[in-house]
């Protein structure tokens, strides 16, 4: 099944940005921040500088899966988490695509991008919905977040 | 050992008291990996790093198979030079009806859970918004991080060790 975010989690993870969690083959998690961030389709793209790639292509090589959230104040309002499989690029479509505007925002230093392929989406608002599957809602993740009244579609600018 | 500083000291700690919600980052003993924000959060000594267990789920299955774990900070505050640290280490679930002189690195269990066992009346979570604040607390222990290893995650200087 392919996954298609909501516009309100488009919106999150591109104003914000990232926290991004791999691990190796045997478990030992790794955490960096993914400041650029662009969605299309059932893929996000994150735009990283070489000490980025550099941190995180040990656990990459060996073991594709990405788990993610929203970073700054969207780790409280986007309260979401995302998984997937990834992929680095250094060239080709997509990476030229968001590359002009990824290096700006990494002042000038991207180096690679991280190419997501999402499977799972979860909820983790604190409650009784707190680790809940929303791609597999039967009502899709749009009636999810209505029932929840989150009405901020996108962060305020200063977050 | 890693001895935390007074700067991460204040950082680690709600966010109504000037600290900042942080990110739990885990995985499965096979390599899947989780993240999930938390707002409970405070320091124990120089090298530990304390999260309310509340609502977990598959952060507290994988602790119970792999105690390895990174807690960073979500909001860092990038803008003032910030708090761009990811917290690396061993982590446990010690939850209510652990031996009250289980020991882990250096803190019993009788310590951590008579602190901060019943977190939400220690620290109301009053400036959580109210479409988000859970509607009663469920609090099922504490997970108490101990720090082995400090890195950056500032810009240029990612997977840098601090300390």
């Amino acid at each position: 099944m392919t996954i298609e975010l909501t516009p309100r989690m488009v919106n999150w993870i591109e104003a914000c940005g990232c926290h991004l969690c791999l691990a190796s083959p045997a478990g030992v998690p790794n955490v960096i921040m993914a400041r650029y961030a662009s969605v299309k389709g059932d893929e996000v793209t994150f735009g990283l500088t070489q000490e980025e790639v550099g941190a995180i292509r040990p656990q990459l090589t060996e073991n594709p899966w990405v788990a993610f959230g929203v970073s700054h104040v969207g780790g409280i309002r986007a309260a979401y988490q995302f998984k997937g499989t990834g992929k680095l690029m250094t060239s080709g479509p997509v990476y030229d695509s968001i590359a002009k505007e990824a290096n700006e925002a990494l002042a000038g230093k991207l180096n690679a991008v991280l190419v997501v392929k999402l499977t799972e989406v979860y909820c983790t608002k604190p409650g009784h919905v707190a680790g809940t599957r929303m791609d597999t809602a039967s009502e899709g993740m749009e009636k999810f977040e209505e029932d929840l009244g989150w009405k901020d579609f996108a962060p305020p600018r200063s977050s | 050992m890693v001895k935390l500083t007074e700067k991460m000291h204040e950082a680690l700690k709600v966010p109504g008291k000037g600290g900042s919600l942080v990110y739990l980052a885990t995985s499965s003993l096979s390599g899947k990996p989780n993240i999930a924000a938390m707002r409970y959060v405070d320091t124990c000594g120089d090298d530990k790093i304390l999260i309310s267990d509340m609502f977990l789920l598959k952060t507290k299955m994988n602790l119970k198979e792999n105690p390895n774990a990174i807690i960073a900070i979500c909001h860092p505050l990038e803008a003032g030079g910030g708090r761009l640290w990811a917290f690396k280490g061993k982590a446990i679930d010690i939850e209510y009806g652990f031996p009250p002189n289980f020991n882990w690195y250096g803190v019993t269990a009788k310590e951590i859970l008579d602190g901060w066992g019943d977190w939400h009346a220690k620290e109301p979570p009053e400036e959580v918004p109210p479409d988000i604040v859970y509607p009663v607390p469920a609090q099922r222990g504490v997970v108490v991080l101990h720090v082995e290893e400090v890195y950056s995650l500032k810009l240029g200087e990612t997977g840098t060790r601090i300390l």
